[in-house]
């Protein structure tokens, strides 16, 4: 009996963050997968016939979830898991809840997979999932936020450094954030129901992919530079800017539908001033790497981070620009603005949490990376994927906003789209490709039966 | 930093969070909680031949909301009249949906017949040529049926089919309370010469720059414009309203550069436009120079007015 429980909840130092990091692994496989089909169903719309399980609005549904809850979140808390221990010197509170979690949260995952597929939805977009798996989700997440907080109580060090913060601000917004947006049990009014959804729709991204992607970066940048911070002062403001602009910006999502103007107001100021806590992030990441950027190019993992920070800057200029009336009237409702969630998603969140599996991993398991060309081949593949299919989106979605704008019907601008859809499919080829060698070194470091490797790096803080 | 300041950030954090939380989730519940309109859905329409409500459900079921809004804006055309607050009261969960890869449905109902909406369920190709809708020819007959029905509730009450497509919006008409409240307030006579010569001075001041002196749509700004303004002597303005041309002037028209006068003009010197409005002559009406030559018989006909008259824009979609 102990053997199983050892096998299936082991008490290992990491084993929970590594078997949160293999997981996120399989399931960005899923995710991705499900995303490029879809891509391929626009270009050519009779690729699969009377299957409903892969209809592309299906496709859709679960590329989202299985990108987000699976691949970004699973990976997040095991990055988190291996983190928050480091930076309090100290070991996870409990191993075997944090094992126990995963298994929730793989079976969660595969409650998705057979549910999304086949449409059982609750038809709120971001909030796909259905009741049962709302409170199972709602409930990891507690578990999640109870172990990380529990670690950080018993900590040996006095100071909380930065990416604690995130970490634990993260994980305090969140939960609430979810179970406020789900709206399983209750039923709004249609524009509430609206407002509640975007608060959780912007909050999704806000308060957990970017407040613990950013601690992630917090974390990675002056480990990779043997460099210290460059200034605690700047990382605190631009936490509490976050806290402060981020969670009302909801609302400019539905910047033209008739809901109050007053809370379209408070959405548009606030997603303009994001820029504030955005632009002393980034100072002070670009200050850290001063004299240091030439690293990248030969510590792979770091040159992940980089690219990270920079989408970070780019998709963070993008996002107030176009919360702005003037934009969004022009811009709304077309592609561009899922150019945008790409360039956040994938390219600023995607590429850390990829920077933060290639350091973890071999300090978890203390294996080094079976190859460094695989590395090599997957961040091309995927820097050159995720630009083709950022710009053949935007290009798309100025196409259709012009359409739209000059009172076109859809029909007569529809089939001029087609050279972005067949060039976006080709990236989404490319960016799955690179994702699969990922995952195939991660598979050959992991379980190839070789000697473990003694020089392999291990983790700083030894208890 | 000592533990004292660790705890005063985390009173910051939660404190933040829920006065966020309470200005942007808990105050639009208490505040805005509009009434139902006369044009709002409530799935009741085409409930003889199918279940709107299950096919609402089929709906979501389908995913559709990914590629198709439910929310016309200012400036779209050919999809109706702009969307109220009180239009859903009964839409849970909210279909107003994120991009349009397909045409807006918030009008949908009545646009095309059920068959044809069922054809393109089945196979979108055959009824227009370069759609990328998949084909859910996978649905039950039943589940397509109910799915038509609810296509075809869509905006029901706002089409040309119950009413003259000519009509104010809802809140115009007397048979509301708005609309009752806002005839209550009006002491201006429109028939009257006296309140077409108060117009003819506010519409000289702030009309006749683009719709021209004679009303003919040829101002002086008419030049740069690529919407030209409306020429207010076509036969087709004859069968407006009192109440359409007081919505027109209050609200403009979307997707045009004809401004929302409401932000200007009081409503009292709307209706004095309205009264002025009225007076004008019909483009092919010979002028009279004596009373004696007028027909009293004669009536304006009006022509069987179809969408592409009412939105020359709309691309001839059907």
């Amino acid at each position: 009996m102990s053997g199983l429980l050892d096998k299936f909840l082991s008490n290992g130092e990491g084993s929970a963050s590594r078997n949160f990091l293999v997981s996120a692994l399989l399931w960005s496989l899923f995710g991705m997968g499900a995303g490029v089909f879809a891509s391929m169903e626009f270009y050519n719309p009779d690729l699969v016939h009377n299957i409903p399980q892969f209809s592309m609005p299906h496709l859709r549904m679960f590329h989202v979830n299985a990108v987000t809850i699976g691949w970004l979140s699973m990976g997040y808390i095991g990055s988190m898991f291996h983190m928050v221990p480091t930076l309090c010197k100290n070991r996870l509170f409990s191993e075997r809840l944090g094992n126990f979690t995963m298994w929730a949260w793989n079976l969660l995952m595969i409650g998705a997979f057979c549910t999304l597929l086949n449409g059982n939805t609750e038809g709120r977009e971001y909030a796909e999932l259905g009741a049962v798996l709302d409170v199972m989700a709602a409930i990891a997440l507690c578990t999640v936020t109870f172990n990380v907080l529990m670690t950080v109580a018993h900590r040996r060090t006095k100071k909380l450094y930065v990416s604690l913060w995130y970490f634990l601000g993260s994980l305090f917004w969140f939960p609430l954030v979810y179970i406020i947006g789900q709206r399983t049990f209750v039923f709004l009014p249609g524009l509430n129901d609206a407002i509640i959804g975007w608060f959780y729709g912007h909050n999704i991204l806000g308060m957990w992919f970017t407040t613990v992607g950013v601690g992630i970066m917090y974390y990675l940048i002056p480990r990779y530079t043997q460099a210290p911070l460059y200034s605690h002062g700047l990382s605190m403001l631009g936490f509490w800017g976050i806290a402060l602009f981020y969670a009302p910006t909801g609302t400019h999502h539905i910047l033209q539908s008739p809901v109050p103007e007053w809370l379209k107001a408070i959405a548009v100021i606030s997603s303009i001033f994001l820029l504030v806590p955005v632009l002393t992030v980034l100072t002070n990441f670009f200050m850290t790497m001063k004299g240091k950027w030439g690293q990248g190019a030969d510590d792979l993992p770091l040159r992940f981070a980089m690219t990270s920070a920079l989408f970070y800057l780019m998709t963070c200029l993008q996002g107030p620009f176009q919360a702005t009336r003037w934009i969004n009237w022009y811009i709304h409702f077309t592609q561009w603005v899922v150019g945008h969630a790409h360039a956040a998603l994938l390219g600023a969140f995607s590429f850390i949490l990829t920077s933060a599996v290639y350091y973890a991993l071999p300090r978890l398991t203390g294996r080094e990376w079976h190859s460094q060309g695989l590395i090599r081949g997957h961040y091309w593949l995927k820097f050159i994927g995720f630009l083709i299919m950022y710009f053949s989106l935007t290009v798309a979605g100025l196409v259709q906003s012009a359409g739209w704008a000059m009172g076109i019907a859809v029909d007569q601008w529809a089939n001029q789209l087609y050279p972005y859809w067949f060039v976006r499919a080709i990236s989404g080829i490319m960016i799955v490709t690179g994702q699969a060698m990922f995952c195939y070194n991660a598979y050959r470091s992991l379980y190839s039966p070789r000697p473990v490797d003694v020089t392999a790096k291990t983790r700083e803080v030894k208890v | 930093m000592n533990g004292y300041g660790y705890r005063l950030g985390a009173i910051g954090i939660i404190s933040t969070f829920f006065i966020i939380i309470f200005s942007t989730v808990l105050m639009p519940m208490v505040l805005f909680r509009p009434d139902p309109t006369v044009t709002r859905n409530d799935y009741q329409a085409e409930a003889k031949v199918g279940d709107p409500t299950r096919g609402r459900r089929v709906y979501i079921r389908e995913g559709c909301f990914y590629c198709h809004t439910q929310f016309t804006r200012l400036q779209d055309r050919e999809y109706g009249p702009l969307v109220k607050a009180g239009d859903y009261v009964y839409e849970t969960p909210h279909q107003l949906g994120t991009a349009r890869t397909g045409p807006d449905l918030t009008n949908e109902g009545g646009k095309y017949p059920s068959e044809w909406q069922k054809a393109h369920l089945i196979q979108p190709r055959s009824v227009k040529p370069g759609s990328i809708m998949p084909s859910f020819s996978y649905l039950s007959d039943k589940d397509m049926n109910d799915l038509v029905c609810y296509l075809q509730t869509l905006g029901n009450k706002r089409t040309a089919t119950q009413t003259a497509y000519v009509e104010a919006p809802a809140e115009y008409l007397n048979s509301t309370a708005l609309g009752f409240a806002l005839h209550e307030r009006k002491h201006v006579d429109t028939n009257a010469d006296a309140s077409a010569n108060a117009g003819r001075g506010l519409y000289t001041q702030n009309c006749a720059s683009c719709h021209g002196l004679e009303a003919r749509g040829n101002g002086p700004n008419s030049i740069s414009l690529t919407k030209k303004p409306a020429n207010f002597t076509r036969p087709f303005y004859k069968q407006y309203s009192d109440e359409m041309w007081y919505y027109r002037t209050s609200e403009g028209v979307p997707g045009t550069r004809m401004p929302r006068w409401e932000l200007n003009l009081t409503e009292e010197e709307r209706w004095y436009i309205v009264a002025y409005l009225k007076t004008l002559p019909k483009d092919v009406e010979a002028t009279v120079d004596s009373i004696d030559q007028i027909d009293p018989i004669e009536q304006i006909r009006l022509p069987k007015l179809t969408k592409q008259q009412y939105e020359p824009h709309s691309g001839g979609s059907e």
